[in-house]
């Protein structure tokens, strides 16, 4: 499904991923952990397409080379990424947005758009799924959202675009009990041969809940130690500075 | 001033005139048009939009415009149900009233002169002064409420060319009534025009009026309108402008809180784009205690375009306990897009609440990867960002079918562009 070849990303001339290398399988879940600055929100607007990174290696989605591919292009060819900060947009409307999104995507696939009705229904199926009130989609795109529901709305559009390959980063912060339950429940009912994640987190909290079939350890750049959930346990216990 | 804009005298003996006060009242204003000119930016009022500049680059001559055309079909408003009054070119053509009482309503073609707007500073009033001899005249009696709205469809035709419309409007609603009022301009020439127009409004004791002025195709029309609002004790305002389309559109409006209590709010929504230029300008004078003015004006400039607000709150000594709010948010889209505005607060009382804001910046950045990560192109997503900018004014329009109305307009707008 992904697969990165020693990755280097600067910004303003400063380096922070220093020759990455990563391999995903389809329907594999991996997890990255690492403590702060290691450079774990780089990797994931890196494969998201951000601009304003200076990228040298290799990173290869479906066996395609992602180097020169678009923002926009990324998303329609299946990449999700969940936001650790989801951005409020004033005035727009939830629901106008992400049948927009949807529209776009499906287009871009060459499939038949969804018309409103049909698209109603899947978000009212979709958001019973996953116990979120759907209220909040006809509410500014998360103007005025709490932490969780901002959360909760990112699994929600997940859910709806129906990506190959999603990347949570640290969609686990600032979050409750319940409100962790009900997105790691999404994830996992969404769990498939043909979906990967790449779960992007500080604790081992979220590992409990969504079971990684690898574990890897981001220090300055680099993954610097993998395993298998195991590992997750051990840097809890220990802390990240008994690694280096 | 450029010569080949001087209007001569003999302009005003084609007018149909009631009285030598009525002709002597024109003669002078043409006077001192003639001596000005159109304003230029050494004007304060005009520091942002030279007008002298726009139209010497726009127009060689200007010819008066005669009237006796025919109008093409036009399209109406089938969402909603509404009375209508039509004009063309500032000529009053019909009216209907279907849902209301029309012993309340007195309408008519409002030919005559209205000493009592002067400007000696304004030239386009001097010229409108000079010159206008069509327009509409609509009163509303004491206790009356309107149970629909009025759609004005003001249309302007393929017939104009080159020409200058001067035309004047007055709106008297009676103590204790309510109108709601939708000015829809439609505007079929393709060629190059001036509207000047003024608009007289009074609203006494307890009325309310409500107005939406909407501009919303793609046209080479110069529009300036001057309201000069007049507000008793107790009296509700409240206007939407949103324009988007005409080559050059200035909403001048001046509103007297005369009698306490009143509440006068303006809000306007503008998307300007390729070259075109607009400037809403507003003066509230708080001339009485306890009364409400509000003015938030959001302004998307796209391209070349520019657009200027200037907004001056007023405030008498005696107007004491005034609550006045101003603010003008501007979005760019372009590194050659221009926006300027200039608040202004003017206060003698001592016990007021006024406050105002102003700011302008380019798109979000991040906002626009945000909804680029979710498969929209930039294009959509800046679209998108504009359309929410802009819906904080039209989310404010409590009609449903009318605001859908006039988000689907400004929406081919902003996705025209």
């Amino acid at each position: 499904m992904l697969v990165i070849k020693n990755l280097k990303a600067s910004i303003n001339n400063r380096e922070i991923l220093k020759g990455l290398n990563l391999k995903i399988n389809p329907g594999e879940v991996h997890a990255i952990m690492g403590p702060n600055g290691s450079g774990k929100s780089t990797l994931a607007n890196v494969l998201s397409g951000k601009n304003g990174y200076k990228i040298s290696g290799e990173v290869k989605y479906l066996g395609e080379s992602l180097n020169d591919i678009p923002v926009e292009e990324r998303a329609q060819k299946g990449i999700f990424l969940a936001f650790q900060y989801p951005l409020e947009i004033p005035g727009v409307n939830t629901n106008n947005f992400l049948k927009t999104s949807l529209n776009t995507i499906k287009k871009a696939k060459g499939e038949k758009e969804i018309d409103t009705i049909a698209f109603l229904e899947l978000v009212k199926e979709k958001a019973k799924e996953l116990g979120i009130d759907e209220k909040i989609l006809s509410r500014q795109l998360n103007v005025g959202f709490s932490g969780g529901e901002k959360k909760k709305n990112e699994i929600l559009q997940m859910k709806i675009l129906d990506p190959n390959l999603i990347i949570l980063d640290e969609t686990d912060s600032g979050l409750d009990i319940d409100a962790l339950k009900i997105i790691s429940d999404g994830v996992n009912s969404s769990r498939s041969e043909k979906k990967s994640f790449l779960v992007i987190t500080h604790y081992q909290r979220l590992l409990e809940y969504i079971k990684p079939d690898h574990v890897h350890v981001l220090s300055d750049g680099k993954i610097i130690k993998s395993g298998t959930s195991e590992l997750a346990l051990e840097l809890e216990k220990k802390g990240y500075k008994k690694l280096n | 001033m450029n010569e080949n804009f001087k209007i001569s005298p003999s302009e005003i003996d084609k007018i149909k005139l009631l009285n030598q006060k009525d002709k002597n009242f024109r003669l002078e204003n043409l006077k001192l048009f003639n001596q000005q000119g159109f304003p230029t930016r050494n004007q304060e009022d005009w520091k942002f939009s030279d007008i002298n500049q726009i139209f010497s680059k726009n127009f060689k001559n200007l010819e008066s415009f005669k009237n006796g055309i025919k109008t093409k079909s036009i399209n109406f408003i089938k969402e909603f149900d509404h009375n209508h009054i039509l004009m063309v070119n500032g000529k009053l053509e019909s009216s209907e009233f279907t849902f209301e009482d029309k012993n309340k309503i007195k309408i008519k073609s409002y030919t005559e002169s209205n000493f009592s707007i002067n400007n000696e500073e304004n030239s386009l009033i001097n010229l409108n002064n000079a010159l206008s001899n069509n327009g509409l005249f609509l009163e509303v009696a004491d206790n009356y409420r309107f149970e629909k709205v009025i759609i004005i469809y003001n249309v302007f035709t393929d017939d104009l060319k080159n020409n200058l419309l001067n035309n004047k409007n007055k709106i008297i609603i009676g103590k204790n009534s309510e109108l709601h009022i939708i000015e829809y301009n439609i505007n079929q020439s393709k060629n190059k025009f001036i509207y000047n127009t003024i608009e007289n409004v009074i609203l006494n004791e307890k009325a309310s009026l409500k107005t939406i002025n909407l501009q919303a195709n793609q046209n080479d029309g110069f529009f300036y309108k001057y309201s000069k609002g007049k507000m008793k004790s107790n009296s509700n305002y409240s206007s939407f402008i949103f324009s988007s389309g005409p080559k050059f559109n200035k909403i001048d409006a001046e509103f007297d809180l005369e009698g306490d209590n009143c509440d006068c709010s303006i809000k306007s929504a503008l998307f300007i784009n390729k070259d075109k230029h607009q400037e809403i300008k507003t003066k509230i004078n708080h001339l009485v205690p306890n009364c409400k003015s509000y003015q938030k004006i959001k302004s998307v400039v796209d391209a070349e375009g520019k657009g200027v607000y200037q907004g001056k709150i007023y405030v008498k000594d005696i107007a004491q306990k005034t609550n006045a709010y101003q603010l003008s948010k501007a979005l760019l889209l372009s590194e050659n897009s221009e926006f300027n505005s200039k608040p202004e607060l003017e206060i003698y009382a001592d016990d007021v609440k006024c406050s105002h804001g102003s700011t302008s910046g380019s798109v979000d950045e991040n906002s626009i990867h945000y909804l680029m990560t979710r498969g929209l192109t930039k294009k959509q997503a800046v679209q998108l960002l504009v359309s929410g900018f802009l819906n904080e004014i039209i989310g404010d329009i409590k009609s449903n079918s009318v605001r859908k109305f006039i988000e689907n307009k400004i929406g081919v707008q902003i996705h025209g562009y």
